[in-house]
């Protein structure tokens, strides 16, 4: 059947990139669909540089980045369907079937697997409890930067922006270089979100102010934004009474806080991990329904775009590789309270000396709160069998770790545990 | 009891509340309330103190409020001719639900009809707040206009939603009770409104057959209050899609356009001026929502008052849209706060929840600001009534004003010193039921009124079905393939959330009440509704209307000529 | 002794810099990179720029640019100025040079995406 693939990978983003381009490597027949006209995802918007370094150990540009895969997606000659977009997805007796429209029409695909590369989208004034008029002017920090980069328009003047995700820095930086006067950056939390260097290079080297514990609680103006209050907050991050200012400005831009997109992957069935808002997912980034898989920022929020593209290049291979049947047994891996999350959730049972011997795992995790002089531990029923020492962990920094499953013996009934251990209190 | 025995019997009641801080002055045609006080809270109680149920006096608040400013009516900004000299037969004042739907009840006739709005679209202010619930009448009492065009209107909705092809479910309406002790008391309330007030659907559920149709409700729950006739719509689709048609049948609808002030003499208004030009109009028809009075008094003709009641609603993510399939609200013994209805949980026609609505007084009509404490309130009352609602699930909330008078009742009349008016006002909750109903009766006061002055005749050209934008996420796909196939645009998708096409979002910008700004698209097609908010569509939306009206980017606006989004091109701005 | 920020890479190592005599001492650094990075932030501090430049076609309104190579740090409105100044009127790819040698300071103005020259697009 014509329309008939192995792999379907969802999103043209670099994580969709990567896992179509890898399971083509693997020799599968693959398409991806993309909602947008064009192929890069976000990147496409983040001009900024900085992307790259730990795979091309180059400072390229978001562009530059995405055009890479872009153009050895081309050169490899993977069926590609742009401004595109899934209507709905239904399990088969063997594989899926995807409704996806476009100009053409409606058009039906089905797959063996897909691989879903969804990304995210940002959290709204109104889930973070921004209340007052609602006025032109309130932008979260992407729609901003689509405006600024890809439409060429300015959306403030003289701004606020709330949060100090990196996204909220960039553009911090981004509209001081476009003549905006950017007051300041205002962050709930006692510490910023963002990676340490956009501190650095996007509020400091412009003189532009971070509060901390402070947030953005109402908005003034009723056609466009003529204010903002902003309050300090207590540390459950409620705002203290008696603490309000008002700041004069013309737009209030919110960089708080990115959730991955699966409500497609829930529509299918795939269970969502509390701690991610991604799918449940195995060493192979592969969902708890069979054939599924899920990589980049809809599995969980990343900060470096070259991990977005290592797992959709590790999604994108098993896909390829992926046989229908009896799937192996799996045990959870269980994260402690030291940690906001580790991904793969599960892991495939093995026996030692078995054919897994040479597996290697890509394990990702996230720091609850900052420590220092800590290790990153794994247990197997008890014992220590993997354990990497970082000198500080940030819970904005996403760290990665390859462990070798080597000689470990992995029962269905053994228990896997993931934690920080700090090193005085040993 | 005449005149003098009612001001003394108010006044008595008033000086032992106020002291001599207020006066009732009982008129020919109103109770009018004069003094001063320094709490608008008070100046309601006041009023509401004097005010009866049904009674054909209206209590009028003259009573000054110290220390705080009562806003002026926001204005457009635009100034121009485009009016002056317009002789229409009836000039509506207001694009609410009230003056939408009797521009289309009056477009069955041959008349110049002009229904001005200051707003930048139809539905912008009470009418495009609120739950869009369809009630069932079954909290009113007889006597009282309200309750007589509930019954009415809700019957009609059907017809109306079919003719006008506005999404409409009968989804049912749950009134829960946690106390059994109370089943006698609700089984004789249940009796009275079937067979006095005629609410013929009421039932009593019990908690098994509760669970059959919502299961998700407070366990406890012993046994519910049903009316299968309630129903939810898109109020501000049904006020537009109402427009809409009057507009297909020839009326006219003049946006950005206020009213400013009348010119009457002999008991007639003569002229109105607006912002753009001034009126001539034969039959005025106020149906100015919280500004009703307002324009009463600009006519000479105002008999009674409008206290603005603000309440805010959350709404609730799809994914939430399984807890409530109908409207559910839980009664508990604690007294009810203030004028609301308690508040409910809607399942609204888009599949998403909505939550409240609370109740404040408030002095300022337009202040549709929403504070913390309102969701709060209304999410701790609601979580009675379904106890997995989460605030997680909010993706945004809004604030409504609805204008009520003291009476809490509809004002639906002809002027009383005015011949050449008529007033629509005090519509309140539930005025969106009760608008078809409402306006069939105005469209026969004007046409009484008009043939005196002129013949009127059936408009033979009457069309009763508007068309609707297609909404091709709903469509089986053959037809949506089709659809495509006749225009490539409806396959692109701009809005991920609520999956809309470039085609549809064009279709709005060529509706016959083109409102070609991020918001006036995004009511008639939910772009930014979903839950992004926008943040993805947004910049899209901006550039197909600028490409549409070939203006530049930066002249889009979001809904009012001063919501300005962009301010330029970034090499320029400086 | 200063303690900087390394900004080369994500990491963002935490570098102690100090002065001995002429030579410069660099700790805490993951990397050799963070080391010239923190001698050139005592001495002459460097930084990149990414911005866009105007064109002349609808479709793409602005086309993103950096520079070739870090200019220091106290031209960067200079430079910015400049590239402003530009509209581009050919349908450049990536990698073409929109500014060369920018107010002489020895690096180019580039274009970092193939938007612009990339044909039949919607």
């Amino acid at each position: 059947m014509q329309n008939q693939y192995e792999v379907v990978v969802i999103g043209g983003g670099p994580a969709g990139l990567a896992a179509a381009i890898q399971a083509d490597k693997e020799g599968a027949k693959v398409l991806l669909i993309e909602r947008e006209a064009r192929l890069g995802g976000i990147l496409k918007q983040c001009i900024h540089d900085g992307f790259g370094l730990i795979r091309f150990g180059e400072k390229l540009s978001g562009p530059e980045y995405v055009e890479r895969y872009v153009e050895e997606l081309k050169d490899r000659q993977i069926a590609c369907k742009v401004l595109t977009f899934v209507t709905e997805i239904t399990k088969e007796k063997e594989g899926f079937l995807l409704t996806a429209v476009n100009r053409e029409g409606v058009s039906e695909f089905g797959a063996r697997t897909i691989v879903l590369a969804t990304g995210c989208r940002e959290r709204t004034a109104k889930q973070v409890s921004i209340h007052g008029t609602r006025p032109a002017g309130v932008f979260t920090a992407g729609a901003a930067q689509h405006l600024v980069n890809l439409s060429g328009l300015m959306p403030a003047r003289r701004c606020v922006i709330l949060g100090s995700g990196d996204i909220g820095l960039i553009m911090a930086r981004r509209l001081t270089l476009e003549s905006a006067e950017v007051l300041g950056v205002y962050e709930v939390k006692p510490e910023p979100s963002g990676l340490t260097r956009n501190i650095v290079q996007c509020l400091e080297d412009y003189q532009i102010p971070l509060h901390l514990s402070c947030t953005v609680t109402r908005v003034f103006g009723e056609e466009r934004l003529t204010g903002v209050e902003v309050m300090r907050v207590d540390e459950a991050m409620r705002p203290i009474p008696g603490t309000e200012e008002r700041i004069d400005c013309d737009a209030l831009i919110l960089s708080v806080g990115l959730i991955p997109e699966n409500e497609m992957a829930e529509s299918i069935g795939v269970t969502l991990y509390p701690g991610t808002k991604g799918p449940v997912c195995d060493e192979n980034f592969m969902t708890d329904v069979d054939g599924v898989f899920s990589c980049g920022n809809a599995l969980h929020v990343n900060d470096l775009v070259d991990y977005v593209s290592e797992s959709g290049e590790l999604a994108g291979r098993a896909a390829a590789r992926y046989t229908a049947g009896e799937q192996p047994e799996k045990v959870e891996i269980r994260p402690d309270a030291s940690l906001q999350y580790a991904v793969p959730q599960m892991i495939t049972v093995q026996a030692a000396g078995g054919e897994g011997e040479s597996r290697e795992v890509v394990l990702f995790f996230r720091s609850r709160e900052t420590v220092r002089d800590a290790d990153f531990v794994i247990e197997l029923d008890g014992k220590t069998v993997f354990s990497k020492h970082y000198g500080v962990l940030r819970p904005p920094e996403m760290e990665r770790v390859l462990v070798k499953l080597g000689g470990l013996d992995i029962k269905s009934d053994s228990k896997i545990s993931v934690s920080i251990k700090k090193r005085e209190a040993r | 009891m005449d005149r003098k025995t009612l001001e003394r019997k108010l006044n008595r009641k008033l000086e032992k509340h106020y002291g001599s801080a207020v006066q009732a002055r009982v008129e020919k045609e109103c109770i009018r309330m004069t003094g001063t006080l320094d709490d608008w809270g008070d100046i309601v109680s006041a009023c509401a103190m004097c005010a009866k149920k049904g009674a054909r006096l209206h209590v009028v608040n003259d009573i000054l409020l110290e220390g705080a400013e009562i806003p002026k009516m926001r204005l457009p900004q635009v100034q121009d001719e485009t009016l002056e000299g317009e002789k229409p037969d009836v000039l509506i004042i207001g694009g609410g639900i009230s003056g939408a739907s009797i521009a289309r009840e009056l477009s069955k006739w041959k008349l110049d009809i002009l229904l001005v709005e200051k707003e930048a679209d139809l539905a912008v202010q009470a009418s495009g707040r609120n739950d869009g619930e369809v009630h069932p009448g079954v909290d009113l009492n007889k006597g009282t206009l309200k309750q007589h065009y509930v019954l009415l209107g809700n019957r009609m909705f059907g017809k109306v939603c079919r003719e006008l092809q506005v999404p409409f479910q009968r989804c049912g309406q749950y009134v829960g009770f946690t106390k059994r002790w109370m089943y006698p008391l609700v089984w004789a309330y249940v009796w009275h409104r079937k067979h006095i007030c005629k609410v013929k659907d009421t039932v009593i559920l019990s908690s098994k057959e509760l669970k059959k149709k919502e299961k998700n409700l407070n366990p406890d729950i012993r046994f519910a209050m049903y009316n299968p006739s309630a129903g939810s719509v898109c109020p501000y689709g049904l006020t537009i899609a109402y427009g809409e048609n009057a507009v297909r049948n020839g009326a006219k609808v003049s946006l950005n356009t206020a009213v400013l002030e009348m010119e009457s003499a002999n008991g007639r208004i003569k002229s109105v001026l607006t912002n753009r030009g001034r009126i001539y109009p034969r039959l005025v028809v106020n149906a100015a929502g919280v500004f009703a009075e307002d324009v009463a008094e600009m006519a000479g003709d105002r008999f009674y008052s409008i206290h603005p009641r603000k309440g805010t609603n959350s709404i609730l993510d799809k994914k939430a849209g399984m807890l409530v399939k109908g409207i559910a609200s839980i009664k508990t013994i604690q007294k009810n706060t203030g004028h609301t209805k308690g508040g409910g949980i809607v399942h609204t026609v888009h599949d998403n929840l909505l939550v409240g609505p609370d109740a404040i007084e408030t002095y300022e009509k337009e202040n549709f600001a929403t504070a913390q404490k309102s969701v709060d309130a209304v999410f701790a009352k609601q979580k009675m009534t379904a106890e997995r609602l989460s605030e997680r699930d909010i993706i945004t909330y809004f604030t409504g004003v609805r204008p009520a008078t003291f009476e809490e009742d509809f004002v639906i009349e002809r002027g009383r010193k005015v011949k050449n008016l008529i007033h629509c006002a005090g519509i309140q909750s539930p005025g969106l039921t009760t608008a078809p109903a409402v306006a069939l009766d105005i469209e026969k006061m004007a046409v009484e009124y008009l043939k005196k002055e002129m013949p009127v005749v059936r408009n033979e050209k009457f069309q009763p079905v508007r068309k609707a934008i297609p909404v091709l996420r709903a469509m089986p796909k053959e037809k949506r393939d089709a659809m495509i196939k006749q225009n490539p645009d409806y396959g692109v998708i701009v809005c991920r959330c609520e999956e809309i096409s470039k085609g549809e979002i064009l279709d709005a910008l060529k509706s016959p009440i083109a409102v070609p700004t991020v918001d006036g698209v995004k009511k008639r097609l939910r772009p930014g509704m979903g839950r992004c908010q926008g943040g993805f569509c947004m910049p899209l939306v901006i550039n197909i209307i600028s490409d549409y009206l070939n203006i530049p980017p930066e002249d889009v606006r979001k809904g009012g000529s001063e919501s300005v989004i962009t301010y330029g091109k970034t090499k320029e701005a400086k | 002794m200063k303690e900087l920020t390394c900004i080369v890479c994500p990491n963002g190592c935490t570098l102690q810099v100090e002065k001995n005599g002429e030579e410069w001492k660099v700790t805490g650094g993951r990397c050799r990179r963070g080391e010239a990075f923190a001698i050139a932030e005592m001495t002459n501090p460097v930084r990149t720029i990414c911005t866009t430049v105007a064109t002349s076609f609808k479709d793409v309104p602005v086309l993103p640019v950096r520079v070739s190579g870090d200019i220091p740090k106290k031209r960067i409105f200079d430079v910015m100025e400049e590239i402003n100044k530009v509209k581009v009127t050919e349908r450049l790819g990536r990698g073409a040079v929109v500014i060369e040698n920018v107010l002489g300071l020895g690096v180019d103005v580039i274009v970092t995406s193939g938007i612009l020259a990339e044909q039949g697009q919607i």
